[in-house]
Formats: C-alpha cells, structure tokens, sequence
C-alpha cells in the first residue's frame, strides 16, 4: 500500500477528510471577529458549528487508524504513538501560548490609558506571570485561542483506555461515556480553570461524549458492523430534525438583518450551551452526521475534484492545520485590530488565510508522499 | 532630568493635573457637537421606554440608575461630574425642562455582570428608578466569564427590572484599538446584543461609536500624551451622554 499514486486508495473515506478539511477552514472563519463570512459556516445551517464537525471526526478518525495499529502492532505501540501526537499538541499549544505573551506585551501600552487600564487590563496575566505562565502549562489558563487545544489535548490522553474498551466491546465505551455526558447535563458540572472562577470553555466532560462516540461509530466503521442499519433507522428522523433546526436557525439569522421576520423559539432555545455541548447541539449534528452518511458516498464525485482537493488535503494533514488555523486567526484578529474592519480587509484576511492552510496541506502532503507514507495513517 | 527636577515634577504634574480637572470641569472637556457625529444607521432605532414615558407624561419625577463600571463612575475623566450619566442627566434635564429627572451614577469598578446583578437590591431597586442604563460586559469578557453564564445573568437581570416595572438600557463595551486582539470581546458583544433584542431592551452601541471615532480619526485612543488622556476620556464620555439623551429622546418625543 506505498502510497506514491497522487490520489488516496479508494478504501480511505474520503468525506472525513473532506468535511473535516471544511470544518478546520469554517473555524479559521469563525475566530475572526465581526466576519461577514460567519453567516455561511456551518453553524448558519443548524445549532451546531464546526467544532461538533471537528471534534467528532478526529474521533472517528482515530479510532481507524490507532485502532488499526492496535490490531497489528500491540497495545503498547498503539499508546505510544497516540501519546507521541497528544506531545504534538501540547506542544502546539506552548507555541500558541508565546504568541498570546507577545500580543500582550505589545498591548501593554494601551492599557496605560486610565479609559481602559480600570477595567480591561490583561490583570491576571500581568498581575500575576508567574501563575500565569504554570497554569497554561498545566492547560488551566485559557486565554482567547488557547481553550480549543486543551479539550483536543485531553482527548488523546484518554484515548489508548478508549481503544481497549472499544476492541473489548463497543458499549464498554459509549456507556460511561454517555453517562459521563448526561451527569455534565444535569448537575451542570465544569471543569475550573485558572484564574479562580473560571471554567474550561469546552468542559472535557461533556464534549467527550462527541470524541468518544466518533471513535464508537469508526470502530464499527472498521469492523463493519451496524452503520448501514444505523443510517437506515435513523434517516427519517434525522431528515426532520434537520430540517426543522435549518428552519428556525434560518429564521435568527434573518432576524438579525430583519427585525420582522420572527426569530422562532429564540427565547427556548438560545443560548444553546456550547461549553456542555448541550443536547439541542448534540442532536441537531447528531442528524446532519446521518444525512451525510445516507446521501454522500464516501468515494462521491465532488470531493475528487479539483476544487475539494484543497479541503481533502486540510483535512487529512488536520493536525497541523489545525493549530495553523488557529494561530492564522489569532494574526487575522490582530490585523483587523490594528489597521480596521473593513470589508477590504475582512476579504484579504479570509482569503489569505485559506489559501495559507491549503497551500500548507499542499506542502505536507507532497512531503508525505516523499516520505512514502501510506495516506491511510496519515492524519488520524 | 536633574534630582531637583525630578523632585519637582510630581508635584508640578500634580498640580497641572488638577488645573486639567478644573479646566475640564469649567466646560473646555466638552467635545464639539460635530465630534460626536456616527453614521444615523448607528443610532436609528425604535426604542421604546413605556415606564419611562409615562412617568413624564403624568409630569412626575423620574429617576434613572446608572449601574456600570469605571466608565459609568467617569473615574477616567477625573470626576464623575465628567461621566457620561452625568451628561445625560444635564442633557435631558434641558431637553424636558418641566420634570425633574435625576440620574444616579451607581458605578463599581472591576465588576462581572454577576457582581453588578447582586447589587440590584441596595444601588437600583433602593434608588426606585424608573429607567436602569446597565452598561456591562468589560469584566466578564476580560476575566473569560463563560459565555453561556453571562448571558444568564443578563437576562435574569433584565427579568428583575421588567418585573419591578423599571425599563432597561443596555450599554456595550469600550473599543480600545488594541485590547481586541488579546480580549476577545465580540461573543460577549454578540450575547449582550442577543439578549437585548431578546428581552426588547435597547442595546446603547457604544462599541461601534467608539470605533467609529477611532476609525475615523476623530478620538485618538493609542497614542495619548499622559496629560490629555483625562481630556479625551472626559470628551468621549461627554459624546457618549449626548447620544444617549438623542436616544432616549426618541423613545419620549
């Protein structure tokens, strides 16, 4: 299986690449502030956004091919290289952590304006540096940008106990876990973080359930077990909730430009709790999951096309797009800070932004091929 | 600088700081009527004040609370006879000159919005408002209040004052041209927005007219000389009462 032909063996599915690739562009969209864009990702389209779209796939994902190095190679090499890309992350996330140390430092001199040193200074952060720069270490100070890779990062660290209670029976996962998940809904348990009074901004307890179920339905995937019939019972409710969730999502936005149009079951529904990836999220993505299963092979045309190949190839490589989105995002903010909001710039940061991310999946993926990696264990 | 020099210079900048206070409260801090100008889709709205109203109507005495932090104090300013609550009271008390309205300036510095909720009782219920400008957000997008819990806060808060009959102003953050990149402020702003078109309370957008002034050159917020930086903070704020008073105007023509 040396992967040295240019397109990916027919046995990868290629709509996890695809959907994951267009999740990690549709977060660089979101974490720009005020981006007109942010009214055609993925959360225009239901209560859920990219991060289910994300986090759910990397699941998935890992569960095929830690799960295959598991089966072939052992408990132990199957750990090993799950913790070695958990030491990736965090360190990503250090690296994530400097830029944040240098953007206050440079702020610094702002907040010397009695307007704004009151109330808006980076307190803790200055205050106290040296607490700081420990408890981002340790995952509990997460500033803007610094709270998507702790969750990520806590993940990968459970997932080696995952994959033995997966190989062992696939319940044996997916039931703690989903009682984990509901005792988060119902005693609304956080996780504290750093400073005192703060929580994590995606509490690992509840979006677990996401990962987990992700790995759940990869692990069938690999073992053919039980997905068509899933698609098959799950269709014509998933249509509906679907549906429904597009119906009144669209209604908010339109509110948003047109006070007349009603903003249906706003006051229920809103806000919907992403931090515990509430249930209306989790359901409403749940159905967008099993529409795609049942109308988009996993080979289908459109993602062999020229044009999905860029989004193919993010996502495959998601890894490191994925903190180069977010790091894109935290220099994107800062330019439209800087210099202005304007259209003009929104544009030019959207767009030179994308094409950095997939010109960069472009480079790692002919160095993949280089490499003579086979593309299936590439970029679980 | 010499030893002497730099032993004389505190008090000199003490005193040159107190003569900008009382220059600045002499009426030279006011902003020019033509600082103050946004766009009018800024501040076009169909705000409505029903408590507020009728209380004029009947030609009663009104009391508005500002509740908010160091902003709503004016402790930027030098002086709260600087702040924009006290603006707005003046502007309104020319603008319906036959009722007595008066407005409280309530402001705490460093507070999240839950501090400022838990306040209602003794600083706005005690006070018997019939209008509360709750000029919120800064704390709990700088200390990272979660997202979902602010949001809460915010509408049990809006809940209470509807339920005491007392109508609600919302105001938005402070722009500050560099703190965006290492706050992030725009999903408190989204949330407070949302919670306000919600609960049918105005939204003061503060934000967009601060940036506005920003973008537009008209307020420079970066680069201020230590002695002007009371003035500007003094001007901004005189801008900020005007607007408000055009706005509440409306809702009581």
């Amino acid at each position: 299986m040396r992967a040295a032909i240019p397109l990916p063996p027919p046995s990868r599915d290629l709509r996890l690449d695809f959907f994951r690739g267009l999740a990690l562009i549709c977060i660089f969209i979101d974490h720009i502030p005020e981006n007109y864009l942010n009214y055609v990702t993925i959360s225009a389209i239901g209560f859920s956004d990219a991060a289910e779209v994300f986090i759910f796939i990397s699941g998935f994902t890992a569960s095929l091919v830690y799960g295959r190095a598991l089966a072939m190679r052992g408990t132990l090499i199957a750990t090993v290289q799950v913790l070695r890309r958990a030491w990736q992350l965090y360190v990503a996330h250090i690296f994530l952590f400097v830029i944040f140390i240098a953007e206050v430092s440079y702020t610094v001199k702002a907040f010397n304006n009695p307007m704004y040193n009151e109330e808006m200074g980076v307190g803790d952060f200055l205050e106290h540096p040296h607490l700081a720069v420990v408890q981002a270490m340790l995952l509990q100070f997460q500033p803007t940008f610094l709270d998507i890779l702790p969750l990520y990062i806590v993940m990968l660290l459970i997932f080696p106990l995952v994959l033995i209670c997966l190989r062992w029976r696939l319940l044996a996962a997916l039931i703690p876990s989903a009682l984990l998940y509901l005792a988060v809904q119902v005693f609304n348990i956080a996780m504290p973080a750093y400073p005192p009074g703060t929580v994590w901004t995606f509490n690992p307890l509840a979006w677990q359930f996401l990962f987990i179920l992700g790995a759940t339905l990869g692990h069938a995937e690999a073992h053919a077990r039980g997905r068509a019939r899933l698609v098959e019972i799950a269709y014509w409710p998933a249509l509906a909730i679907a549906v429904v969730a597009f119906a009144i999502r669209l209604s908010w936005t339109f509110h948003g430009f047109w006070e007349s149009v009603p903003d249906l079951f706003a006051h229920q529904l809103w806000p919907t709790n992403k931090r515990n990836l509430s249930p209306v999220r989790l359901i409403s993505f749940f159905a967008l999951v099993m529409l795609t299963a049942r109308w988009i092979s996993p080979q289908a045309r459109f993602m062999r096309a020229m044009w999905a190949r860029p989004l193919v190839l993010c996502g495959r490589h998601s890894l490191e797009i994925f903190c180069l989105s977010i790091l894109l995002s935290a220099l994107g903010h800062f330019l439209m800070s800087e210099i202005n909001t304007g259209l003009i710039m929104q544009l030019g940061v959207n767009v030179v932004g994308v094409a950095v991310m997939c010109l960069t999946a472009g480079m790692l993926d002919w160095y993949r091929q280089v490499q003579h990696v086979p593309v299936s264990t590439a970029g679980e | 600088m010499t030893t002497c020099g730099r032993w004389l210079a505190g008090p000199a900048l003490a005193a040159l700081a107190g003569l900008a206070v009382a220059v600045a409260g002499s009426g030279l801090a006011r902003a020019d009527a033509d600082d103050c100008a946004t766009p009018p889709e800024m501040t076009d709205t169909d705000i409505k004040l029903p408590h507020f109203a009728d209380r004029l109507a009947a030609h009663k005495p009104a009391t508005i609370v500002a509740i908010g932090g160091a902003s709503t104090m004016g402790k930027a300013a030098g002086s709260s006879d600087l702040s924009y609550p006290h603006r707005l009271g003046q502007d309104l008390s020319q603008d319906y000159p036959k009722d007595k309205i008066a407005v409280v300036n309530k402001g705490v510095p460093m507070q999240s919005a839950k501090d400022m909720f838990e306040r209602f009782p003794t600083d706005v219920f005690a006070q018997e408002p019939v209008l509360v400008v709750w000029e919120v957000g800064i704390v709990d997008a700088v200390r990272g209040t979660d997202v979902d819990e602010f949001t809460g806060t915010l509408q049990d808060g809006i809940d209470a004052l509807k339920n005491k009959a007392i109508d609600t102003i919302l105001v938005d953050m402070q722009f500050s041209p560099n703190s965006a990149t290492v706050i992030n402020f725009d999903a408190y702003l989204q949330a407070l927005h949302r919670v306000g078109d919600l609960a049918d309370a105005y939204v003061f957008p503060r934000f967009e007219m601060m940036r506005y002034w920003s973008e537009q050159n008209v307020f420079n917020f970066d680069d201020v000389a230590e002695a002007d930086r009371a003035k500007l903070a003094a001007r901004v704020y005189d801008c900020l009462g005007r607007k408000m008073a055009g706005i509440i105007h409306r809702a009581v023509p």
